[in-house]
């Protein structure tokens, strides 16, 4: 039972993870990031942070280019915050401004952190969009608009196998976050990998694969070299 | 407290107690600065403080230099603190108000009494905007949000109790909400009614005990957010040795694994701070405003001093 993280013996308590195998699942993901290159794999930076709530998954990236909002904008802005980035683009693209024009766009960044779930046992996904110079994090409207793909769009609006997304606390920050409620995740988990026995890291990936996707992180294909596909499938 | 106590007279005096609270609307956001008289009310410590505001925002209307805000972009602060809305009034009591240095007075008794001011009235300052985006999370005019919240937090601690979130998924609609309501309007028996529901009868021990412990910060530390501790507590502590079937087996016998006390599972989660299983030597847990036994068996706690959503929110305050 022991687990080390050189060997990563399968798990013990699977669709649940012990505290001690989402390490080991953390660890093992950020070096194949890192063997990969970090660059390559398109994310702006991931690091493993050790808080007193146990280890945090960090990923951030860039998001498109906020100047979509205008020829993408068939729905109204429900959200008042993206009315207020619509404001002051318009204010940025103002012709008659003589100040340094400040680039075409904003970009749009989100930080994805990765905690394990003290109550349920399974990974949780909390997560940040944010905009340069705007004040505070966005609203759900946006979420949906620059994160969410349009095919998982209405499963997660409509409160879907995933369960939605709730709106929260960061367990370690305390600041407001966007979080997947992860009540359904153990279900989710054991009807996609079934008996089969998985590694640590095997169990993120395919939890990556399962939420991240629904919200714009995707793993980039640099991340599964030969090696890497070989350890995935000689678990699987 | 001379008659019987039963947990059920514990359960009727947690939701029985309250709290007199003295709000004032922010100066910044008043036409007469800080001369606007405050709005008292004696408010239920199990309750939620955006339920106050519909009738601040009435009662403040004339006052407020803009009146257009929504009583949905209200939002409370202690002291300069924003108060995070999805804790209830009791707890944030716990948290906040006996954060007085002069508490860390010797004396061991009531806990108020060593503060260097009375802190009744709880005076909080009430304001309809400037939303502290990077601390509160923002409500809807609906209170969706926070039922949300609500009903989150009351899954988390079915899923400890029974290891599973079938429990509150096999809860109606109507009973689902019934339970938001029932908290909301602090009528304790619907509320007795649909958690008969959810947890399990006394005879079926928990899982896990769903219980949250609030840990000071040094005041220097520069962070806004509380230290919240979270591990699995089982009702029963397993013997150190032995198989895990035979631990299960005797659960069930008088002489098997001892029942985790609030002390116990104190000194296993926070070892520095109570170093002892029995005595509170650094720091006491407070629960409701009163200092917890650490006797008390946690189960029984969790089953009679929960708050709404079932969670047991108890606040670590140092000592001496």
């Amino acid at each position: 039972m022991a687990s080390s993280p050189s060997s990563q013996p399968t798990l013990s308590a699977f669709p649940l993870l012990t505290a001690e195998e989402f390490e080991t699942a953390c660890h093992a993901f950020s070096d194949r990031v890192h063997v990969a290159g970090d660059t390559k794999v398109g994310w702006s930076s991931i690091r493993l942070d050790q808080r007193a709530t146990g280890p945090i998954l960090s990923i951030s990236r860039e998001v498109g280019r906020v100047s979509t909002i205008h020829t993408s904008g068939d729905e109204p802005m429900s959200d008042p915050e993206m009315n207020q980035v619509l404001q002051w683009e318009a204010s940025e693209e103002d012709p008659e401004a003589l100040i340094r024009a400040p680039g075409p766009s904003v970009c749009l960044q989100v930080v994805y952190d990765v905690l394990l779930s003290p109550t349920y046992q399974v990974p949780v996904l909390y997560f940040q969009l944010r905009q340069d110079s705007h004040p505070g994090p966005l609203g759900i409207d946006a979420v949906y608009q620059y994160l969410v793909p349009d095919q998982y769009r209405k499963e997660l609006q409509s409160v879907g196998i995933m369960g939605g997304i709730s709106f929260g606390y960061h367990p370690d920050s305390g600041t407001p976050a966007f979080f997947v409620h992860p009540c359904h995740t153990m279900d989710a988990m054991r009807h996609i990998a079934g008996q089969r026995s998985l590694t640590p890291e095997a169990y993120l990936i395919i939890w990556l694969g399962l939420v991240g996707n629904r919200l714009g992180l995707q793993l980039p294909k640099e991340l599964f070299t030969k090696e890497g596909i070989e350890i995935l499938q000689g678990t699987m | 407290m001379d008659s019987k106590v039963t947990s059920g007279t514990i359960q009727k005096a947690i939701w029985d107690g309250r709290l007199p609270l003295q709000i004032s609307l922010a100066s910044s956001e008043s036409r007469t600065y800080d001369q606007t008289d405050p709005y008292l009310i004696s408010c239920p410590r199990i309750s939620y403080l955006p339920s106050l505001l519909p009738r601040l925002k009435t009662f403040f209307s004339s006052s407020l230099i803009d009146p257009s805000s929504p009583p949905h972009q209200g939002w409370f602060s202690f002291e300069g603190v924003p108060l995070k809305w999805h804790y209830p009034v009791g707890l944030l009591y716990d948290l906040y108000a006996g954060a007085d240095p002069a508490s860390k007075e010797g004396a061991d008794t009531d806990l108020a009494s060593t503060a260097d001011e009375d802190p009744l009235p709880w005076c909080l300052v009430v304001h309809f905007s400037d939303w502290p985006k990077e601390e509160l999370v923002r409500m809807d005019a609906n209170w969706m949000v926070m039922q949300d919240a609500f009903i989150n937090s009351v899954k988390e601690a079915d899923f400890l109790r029974n290891g599973t979130a079938k429990g509150i998924m096999s809860l109606s609609k109507e009973d689902s909400s019934g339970l938001w309501e029932a908290v909301c309007d602090v009528d304790l028996p619907s509320f007795q009614r649909i958690s008969n529901i959810l947890i399990p009868p006394p005879s079926q021990p928990f899982r896990n005990v769903p219980i949250r412990l609030f840990l000071p910060l040094p005041p220097d530390s520069g962070s806004p957010s509380l230290k919240v501790v979270q591990s699995p507590i089982p009702p029963f502590i397993p013997p150190s040795s032995g198989s895990s079937i035979a631990a299960s087996q005797s659960i069930l016998s008088t002489r098997g694994p001892q029942p985790q006390t609030i002390g116990s599972a104190l000194h296993s989660l926070l070892p520095h701070l109570f170093p002892s299983r029995r005595t509170p030597v650094l720091a006491k847990p407070v629960l409701h405003g009163a200092a917890v036994p650490m006797g008390a068996p946690v189960e029984e706690v969790v089953r009679c001093s929960g708050y709404g959503d079932g969670w047991v929110y108890i606040v670590i305050r140092m000592m001496g």
